[in-house]
């Protein structure tokens, strides 16, 4: 294939979806824009698309964990915060979250990343 | 060795040392005075490191302490310090001469230089005393205005309590002096490079001479045996990632297999000194397999071209903008000009070299220590998230120390992978100071763009189409890309009202250094094209450049080059300001042309305008605030001041919202710990955004304090309402440009300016000598009139520089002189106009103005030169060379 035609841009960049009835926009590593545009129906859209089926509390603890440190300090916690806010291991959290902490845990959490810039 | 005997700041100190060891690095490493500052290498060509030796100024870089026995030296800590500045020191407070502040020290010795002997300096004494002490931030205006101050104040016919503002005065609109300016003018605000880690391990970086070639092996075996060394770390010793990804995955700390341009690391040294560091990279071997070079974005593009990244096309991005029928319009147009134009890569060049320092912090038992990383970011949050997965460390934080200068340099991680990999493979503090032809060599530059624009107006001189096909040179790594490539397209139209657009944006991987952020960040270089092109057009059909502007203004109800239409445009009214003065200019040329005809010196006038979008699609922020025990509040929001103002902005805002004084403000915007992830401090999105998320804030703590009738935190709380809220701003216009049309969301506010550029060019050498600047501004209420002046000053003498002189050549551009950086000799008259018109959504109105500065003036100089001279210089920088060979083209 050519250096220069095999099609795609290098970044994926924003896109738009619909869910629960609104226009979401997410950015090109599927964080949500906007802390205000999660809700409930999108955390189960999110998770079923990543195979998580079985919600339990432990989920539930961590996500009201994450949203309401968010709110809070208008950041994301370290891992060490995130332990000490749920009581779980690292090894508890990710078993839970398979993507990972922060494309799992975060980012079903509807916590944006941190912004780059326009 | 020789035994010296000098008086520091009025202490007796004794030193046995070698012939070689200069000034700078005794007050620095002996005795801990870092209010001296080291840019240059030490060749004496920037004066940070000025300090008074015997009563006489001196570049303590170039001065050899064998020389100085017995010798008296005054260093900035000397004169005064916060609790007891020197007059000099407040006079540079006051006068808003201080912006990141790393050159204060030295203009302030510089100054007391000159004053001690001379206490009334005309303004050619003051430039001629510091003409050895450069600044990047000020266009020099203010510090020629902070020296006149400091002899008034010296002579007494003025004191700083006169001229200081007080509580009387109020808040908003007025030039309180910078939080942080003390600090700087004292030499007590810490620079990256002046933090001191006891048994930290000091770092150098084995970097690509070559632009593109295979790594085939490294044998550091030599080097690990050199004395003081303590090992070596390769790209196999990461645990993370290895890759620096802002938006796509392709920059490595260090590289593995493949090195894509010159100044590309490969591996660290640690030793117990940088010198030892250094003499240690002479003896790594690495073998490479030279590859093809891609030097333009033209080679990259052929089809028998290799792939730059294995993973990605060399056409990295790519967008076009389609608005109405561009080509039909043209045919149909009245008058149609076509021109190519040119930019180079330009540095950003920010006095500071790009330094981090690492440490680790103890932890509770059982937790893995913390790894704090301090440097120059002004996107700490995202930084952070970058280097944890780089690196393969979570435990980690991120200090911005106070910045010398940044102009978009910035914006994306630099140094901070190399120290926080050798931190973490040594399990050791770690201090990386690298020179400055190593930070220029690894640090991000200005896009280079090529753009073949074609222009059309009807008979009546309106606009009818504008077509743009324009490349830009993405250098090795992607880095912010398309970014730049968004903004160019949704302010392509500048201040216009164009109907029909046609424009084409191809981001290019290419062997050059990395493309990334610098002031601007794409317009600069695309209304360059467009403001020449308005000129060109205006010259076919015979009219005047200023009422040709005007008439085609953008008006509200039609539409910028995305579509989106605009409900405010505070062009016109800015033209009219600038009117008065256009038409004295334009008379004053005349006369110049009829008393000295053909004459070598010729006078020309050129105009440039810009509108520049605030708020960018979709942008968010968010900043906390805090109700403290006295009635204080403290702001909590990423947000450190490389030199822009940022801390004015946020205590001034925060104090006229509130009705408090200013020193109840406590700012927290310098670490991830402490604050909100208030996206990045750049793009001229602070004062908008960032300002628009505090005052939010602010409003939910004053609605609750209002309905407790509380005043205190404790009195808050007791009421059962929270000291803390957190505030947002968003531009609900968000979401992609459509990929085929470039149509979609914009900027939510704009702030508009036009330039006037007055100056003279020498026919036979070329030379061009600007007389004057004039800008009108238009950026909703000002919050700090200095800081405001103080932006657009330094953006103009950065736009004439882009315009004329810069121009970064990898390998060949290593210092200040061979960037050719702007001195106080260069520095012409400059006068800015502001207008206020408030912006709906704006904190109180406000909008940002920190890249519009330098965003018309690349146009104004190179209309200025063709108006002089009758001859278009296209491709800049505009060099005597090249205006020679324009005038003369047979020669």
């Amino acid at each position: 294939m050519d250096a220069h035609t095999d099609g795609h841009q290098a970044d994926p960049g924003p896109c738009v979806r619909v869910m629960d009835g609104r226009k979401i926009l997410f950015d090109g590593e599927g964080f949500l824009n906007d802390f205000d545009d999660w809700s409930e129906a999108v955390f189960d859209i999110l998770t079923r698309e990543r195979g998580l089926i079985r919600i339990t509390d432990q989920h539930w603890r961590v996500v009201r964990f994450l949203r309401e440190f968010y709110a809070y300090h208008g950041r994301a916690p370290l891992n060490r915060q995130l332990k000490e806010g749920t009581g779980l291991s690292v090894m508890e959290l990710e078993k839970l979250f398979p993507d990972g902490l922060k494309q799992g845990a975060r980012r079903l959490s509807g916590l944006p990343n941190p912004k780059t810039c326009d | 060795m020789k035994r010296i005997g000098l008086i520091v700041n009025g202490a007796r100190h004794e030193f046995v040392t070698g012939p070689e060891r200069v000034l700078l690095d005794l007050l620095r490493d002996d005795l801990g005075l870092t209010g001296a500052k080291q840019s240059c290498d030490r060749k004496g060509q920037c004066g940070a490191c000025m300090v008074i030796v015997n009563g006489k100024t001196a570049l303590s870089c170039l001065t050899k302490v064998h020389s100085l026995d017995n010798a008296r030296v005054i260093t900035v800590e000397g004169l005064g310090t916060p609790e007891n500045p020197h007059l000099i020191q407040q006079a540079f407070v006051l006068a808003g001469a201080i912006q990141c502040g790393y050159c204060t020290p030295g203009m302030i010795m510089a100054t007391k230089g000159l004053l001690d002997v001379n206490p009334d300096p005309s303004v050619d004494e003051i430039k001629k005393a510091l003409t050895r002490n450069l600044c990047r931030c000020t266009g020099y205006k203010k510090i020629i205005e902070a020296v006149q101050l400091a002899g008034r104040f010296i002579r007494g016919e003025a004191t700083p309590e006169a001229v200081r503002p007080g509580p009387g005065d109020g808040v908003m609109g007025v030039s309180h002096p910078r939080p942080s300016a003390l600090a700087k003018a004292c030499g007590t605000a810490q620079f990256t490079a002046d933090i001191r880690l006891k048994g930290a391990l000091e770092l150098a970086v084995l970097r690509s001479t070559v632009p593109h070639a295979r790594i085939v092996s490294i044998d550091a075996s030599a080097a690990e045996k050199m004395p003081g060394v303590a090992g070596v770390v390769t790209a196999a010793d990461i645990k993370g990632t290895n890759i620096l990804k802002y938006l796509v995955a392709d920059r490595p700390v260090l590289c593995k297999d493949k090195v894509r341009y010159i100044g590309d690391p490969i591996l660290i040294v640690a030793a117990d000194t940088q010198a030892q560091a250094t003499a240690a990279l002479a003896a790594v071997h690495v073998n490479l397999d030279l590859l093809p070079v891609m030097k333009c974005p033209e080679d990259s593009l052929r089809d028998d071209a290799i792939k730059i990244h294995d993973d990605f096309p060399n056409l990295c991005f790519e967008q076009p903008q389609i608005k109405g029928n561009a080509e039909e319009a043209l045919k149909a147009s009245a008058a149609v000009i076509e021109a190519r134009f040119k930019t180079q890569i330009n540095h950003q060049a920010p006095l500071e070299p790009e330094a981090t320092v690492a440490y680790w912090e103890d932890q509770e038992e059982g937790e893995e220590p913390r790894l704090v990383i301090v440097g120059r970011s002004i996107n700490i949050h995202l930084h952070l998230g970058m280097l944890q997965a780089a690196l393969g460390w979570e435990n980690m934080s991120y200090r911005e120390a106070y910045s010398g200068g940044q102009f978009g340099i910035k914006i994306d991680v630099i140094s901070e992978g190399i120290a926080g990999a050798a931190a973490l493979h040594f399990k050791r503090p770690v201090r990386y100071i690298p020179s400055l032809t190593e930070s220029m060599l690894m640090s991000s530059k200005r896009h280079a763009f090529e753009m073949n624009v074609k222009l059309g107006a009807d008979a009546q001189g309106k606009l009818t189409a504008y077509c743009n096909d324009y490349l830009v040179d993405k250098g090795a790594y992607y880095s912010i890309g398309h970014v730049v490539v968004h903004r160019s397209l949704l302010m392509l139209s500048g201040s216009y009202n164009i109907p029909n657009i046609n424009a084409r944006a191809r981001l290019v991987y290419t062997n050059n250094p990395w493309g990334s952020a610098a002031r601007g960040a794409g317009p600069p270089q695309v209304n360059f094209a467009l403001e020449c092109a308005m000129d060109m057009l205006a010259d076919k059909l015979g009219m005047d450049p200023f009422e040709f502007r005007l008439r085609n203004s953008l008006q509200p109800g039609q539409s910028k080059s995305t579509g989106r239409i605009v409900q405010q445009w505070c062009f016109p009214e800015l033209m009219e300001a600038m009117r008065p003065h256009y038409e004295r200019a334009v008379q004053e040329a005349k006369i110049h042309r009829q008393d000295r005809g053909q004459d070598r010196i010729r006078r020309g006038v050129g105009l440039g305008t810009g509108a520049f979008g605030i708020g960018g699609p979709g942008d968010i922020s968010v900043a906390a605030v805090e109700l403290d025990t006295d009635g204080g509040i403290s702001v909590y929001a990423a947000a450190a001041d490389p030199g822009e103002g940022n801390d004015s902005m946020l205590s001034q805002l925060t104090a006229a919202f509130m009705n408090i004084p200013l020193e109840k403000v406590r700012l927290y915007t310098r670490d991830t710990d402490h604050t909100a992830a208030s996206g990045p401090a750049a793009g001229s999105r602070i004062t908008y955004m960032i300002g628009g998320a505090l005052i939010n804030a602010l409003e939910q703590l004053k609605t609750a304090m209002l309905e407790t009738g509380s005043i205190t935190s404790e009195e808050l709380e007791t009421a059962g309402k929270p000291k803390r809220y957190l505030g947002r701003k968003k531009n609900e216009d968000a979401g992609p440009l459509d990929l085929q049309t470039g149509q979609g969301p914009s900027f939510e506010s704009q702030v508009h300016a036009v330039q006037m550029v007055e100056l003279e060019v020498d026919t036979e050498s070329g030379q061009v000598k600007i007389l004057k600047m004039t800008t009108t501004v238009d950026a909703g209420p000002v919050i700090n009139p200095q800081n405001l002046t103080g932006q657009l000053e330094g953006g103009m003498d950065m736009g004439v520089g882009f315009a004329l002189r810069e121009e970064y050549i990898a390998g060949k551009t290593k210092d200040w002189v061979t960037f050719k950086f702007p001195t106080i000799r260069s520095s012409f008259e400059m006068q800015t106009i502001v207008r206020e018109t408030p912006r709906p959504k704006g904190p109180l109105g406000a909008t940002g103005v920190g890249e519009m500065c330098m965003v018309p003036t690349a146009p104004a100089v190179i209309n200025a030169i063709k108006n002089a001279t009758g001859v278009w210089i296209c491709d800049l920088p505009a060099t005597p060379d090249k205006i020679k060979a324009a005038l003369n083209p047979e020669k």
